[in-house]
């Protein structure tokens, strides 16, 4: 089963629903949707759907994990029956049904994709026994493609998860407080099925160290999205003191973790060494990271546009441009941002981030990632696999 | 079969039950224990193939499968063993007085292993997941596990110890419980429990959310490293139970016989597939032979679900003080338990306010008038004897052992407790 699932089930509120419904402006991250990690802005975005969609051909077939087993399931119809009942409220989960439908182009089932490519270019390992490799189809190990259906599930269990609102916060614009209850019901148990499922999935791998690896991506992911949380809750006033080391660690926990474990497991599946395992990792981990930084950089990189303005003060440029500034000076630039009432004026600052050297290291550090996740494949022989995998890094760290 | 039992509850518990439950299990009767595994799995496969008509089936075969015979047979057993044989008979053996005394040194440390396992380095995430893991807690689930690994590694080879892997199945066990009240709590939008504030009134639901998901996560890295995949498959069903359990508690039967079984397979999945799966998994450890997995598992699903069946009769009975929580919490949330369900069978006027989840004012104290006036109350209570009789007789089948009395002695204890 595969975000196919959650595209049935998104599919039945956003047929009914119509344009996005206004959210009230984000106040302490209370209804706030954030985006997948793979969703670029519509420039880039169609080199990167490319470089993706020659991906998908080279897999075997597009990455769109069906199963029937679990289209048919009764608590997935029971889910899209509910989920329904939220249409015309302003509970943040609509949002991430309907992006799971409209976004798909960009940022649906990528780990997916990156897990079943790098299974491919490192094929099967020279100790593997020959009726094992019987296993596989296109260069895949069944086993390797459940782990890409799982580490898919994983994503969009906690893409819900994140949606869920305070309901002690909610002020008299977020809509009737029983709405967002229902929506936080719903927001609950849905994720909760996603994540059960991919357990299952994970259990029927029948290897302990994939179950150990996956698990503790899982425990990351979560110490990530809770960093992201707290962050979330001081932007409007002032952004956290954290240098970009620390902020490479939590975007490694809340963005990286997943993809470079998956990448890991799907190694030692095949009964790869060490080694590969390691490197394999090494590529999830820094494919990730160069990918965040890319879209980080997107509202300060760009020519001219209007929609570009909104970034995060939590983004890689901004915490660069703190750095290089320091403390005192950027709370001043920010005072100054604020002056007209308590809105920010973001193309202010903006500029005043864009004139200084955060930009430019950050594009460096994007490269920097880039690079070693270049020099982590090659440990694999070079192969159509291979190059596409290539081709996803080049396709992050271009900025024209 | 279905005649025979359904006599054996009218003896005691009146004409109401008779019919109810001689419709309840049709025909068919329930299949013989051993094939029942077998048929869950093929099942299980079929499931969603077939819809919901079998999910009904299913629900009705492997909760509701009371073999009436084997009730009647264990009757005769115990005859000669005048100890065991009562329920409500209080026991007189000095020795037996606490069951849980055996249990308790396997248990030293439990929370404070449960704590080695949170790894966080975010202070406010780590207090969240370790807020419920105060030692407060009756720790229920992992006694039985202990009990029931000294018990199967006693019945294989005379050895109590209890193995390490079995005592990280009494951890996961008491982890996975706990995340799931954590998340429970969201979607009950519940403000107390075990007497104090819950995770999400506390620090807001969107971060309880995530302390739920990382006590599991948690749970899972700790099952993985036992190194056993079969052990992680059963201890995974647990996981896949909780939210399916937790999905039929969403939706509502019109039908009362179906609304029963729709009960029944609810307690199954959200409070005895745990302790079943446990049980299991510490035999497996413990154990290799298959029948006494069964033993394990049959025993835990029977003691999980009368001790389900007497927690929804405690929302009747017990004061708010007591329980940790409101009373009548049940209620308040539209969930028709036990004694509801056997309270309509003689105020037929009930079904409105079944359907409509007790949604008008008063309803709610409306339905507890009339539960506290039927004998709703004794039937559930009289059900969850029936589950504990089973459970005894599974588990004394074991050699005997200090651990395997004990094991009997707590079903007793699951049915006299009041809180």
């Amino acid at each position: 089963m595969g975000p196919w699932v959650l595209l049935r089930w998104a599919g039945c509120c956003s047929r009914l629903l119509p344009p996005a419904p206004r959210l009230c402006p984000a106040r302490g991250g209370g209804v706030r949707w954030q985006r997948g990690l793979f969703a670029g802005s519509p420039s880039t975005a169609s080199h990167w759907s490319k470089v993706v969609s020659e991906a998908e051909k080279i897999v075997g077939y597009p990455t769109s994990f069906m199963s029937l087993r679990c289209l048919l399931s009764d608590e997935l119809s029971n889910i899209a029956m509910q989920v329904r009942k939220l249409v015309g409220t302003k509970h943040p989960l609509l949002n991430t049904a309907r992006g799971l439908v409209y976004d798909s182009r960009n940022n649906l089932q990528m780990r997916g994709l990156v897990v079943l490519l790098i299974s491919k270019a490192a094929g099967p390992s020279n100790t593997a026994e020959i009726s094992f490799q019987h296993d596989m189809v296109s260069g895949i190990y069944s086993s390797q493609r459940s782990l890409a259906e799982i580490t898919e599930l994983i994503h969009t269990a906690f893409l819900v998860h994140r949606g869920i609102v305070n309901i002690g916060e909610l002020k008299s614009c977020d809509g009737l407080l029983k709405d967002m209850q229902f929506g936080n019901k719903i927001a609950v148990l849905s994720g909760d099925f996603l994540l059960a499922s991919a357990c299952t999935s994970l259990a029927q791998l029948q290897n302990t160290k994939v179950v150990e690896l996956i698990s503790s991506a899982i425990g990351d992911l979560v110490q990530g999205i809770y960093y992201d949380h707290s962050n979330l809750a001081e932007e409007n006033c002032l952004t956290r003191d954290i240098g970009i080391a620390a902020w490479e660690e939590q975007i490694f926990l809340s963005q990286s973790a997943l993809l470079a474990k998956s990448c890991q497991a799907a190694m030692e599946l095949a009964k790869h060494d060490a080694e590969i395992q390691e490197m394999a990792f090494q590529y999830g981990k820094h494919m990730s990271l160069s990918h965040k930084l890319h879209s980080d950089l997107q509202p300060f990189t760009k020519e001219k546009s209007s929609d570009s303005v909104a970034f995060s003060l939590n983004s890689a440029p901004v915490v660069l441009h703190q750095e290089f500034l320091g403390r005192e000076a950027w709370i001043e630039q920010i005072r100054k941002a604020q002056s007209k009432g308590n809105l920010m004026d973001f193309t202010q600052l903006q500029d005043a981030i864009k004139a200084g050297k955060g930009v430019t290291s950050a594009i460096d550090l994007c490269h920097y990632h880039g690079n070693r996740a270049l020099e982590a494949l090659e440990c694999f022989p070079p192969s159509e696999a291979r190059s596409a995998l290539e081709n996803m890094v080049y396709a992050v760290t271009r900025f024209s | 079969m279905a005649v025979g039992w359904g006599r054996c509850c009218s003896s005691r518990a009146g004409p109401a039950l008779f019919g109810f439950f001689r419709s309840l299990l049709g025909a068919a009767g329930p299949p013989p224990l051993s094939g029942l595994r077998a048929g869950r799995a093929a099942a299980g496969a079929e499931m969603s193939r077939l819809g919901l008509r079998m999910h009904y089936f299913l629900g009705r075969s492997s909760v509701f499968s009371f073999p009436k015979i084997r009730i009647i047979f264990w009757r005769l057993h115990h005859t000669t063993t005048p100890r065991t044989c009562s329920c409500s008979k209080t026991v007189s053996d000095e020795r037996y007085k606490d069951p849980f005394k055996l249990g308790r040194k396997d248990l030293k440390n439990l929370y404070e292993d449960i704590k080695k396992e949170l790894l966080v380095s975010a202070a406010e995430l780590r207090e969240m997941c370790e807020y419920y893991f105060d030692g407060k807690g009756k720790a229920f689930r992992p006694m039985i596990v202990v009990l029931m690994a000294r018990a199967c590694n006693n019945h294989y080879n005379n050895s109590g110890e209890v193995q390490p892997g079995q005592r990280s199945v009494a951890i996961i066990a008491e982890m996975i419980h706990t995340a799931s009240l954590v998340h429970d709590d969201i979607i009950d939008d519940a403000d107390s429990r075990r007497g104090k504030m819950t995770v999400n009134q506390i620090w807001g639901e969107r971060k309880a959310v995530l302390a739920g998901d990382f006590i599991l996560s948690a749970a899972s890295v700790a099952l993985a490293r036992i190194g056993n995949t079969a052990i992680i498959s059963v201890l995974t069903q647990v996981i896949e139970d909780l939210v399916r359990g937790e999905f039929l508690q969403l939706g509502s039967k019109e039908n009362e016989n179906e609304r029963f079984a729709h009960y029944l397979e609810k307690t199954f999945k959200k409070t005895a597939s745990l302790i079943a799966n446990s049980c299991k998994a510490v035999s497996i450890l413990g154990c290799p032979d298959p029948k006494v997995h069964e033993i394990a598992y049959q025993y835990g699903k029977n003691v999980g679900i009368a001790f389900q069946l007497i927690d929804d009769v405690l929302d009747f009975t017990s004061c708010a003080d007591k329980l940790g929580k409101p009373a009548a919490a049940d209620l308040k949330l539209g969930l028709a338990t036990g004694p509801v369900l056997f309270a309509c069978q003689q105020f037929p006027e009930m079904n409105a306010l079944i359907m409509r989840r007790f949604t008008l004012p008063g309803d709610v104290e409306r339905a507890r008038q009339y539960v506290l006036q039927s004998d709703g109350v004794q039937q559930t209570t009289y059900l969850a004897q029936r589950y504990c009789h089973q459970a005894m007789h599974e588990i004394s089948k074991l050699r005997p052992s200090p651990e395997r009395d004990a094991l009997i002695q707590l079903t007793e204890i699951v049915l006299t407790r009041d809180k």
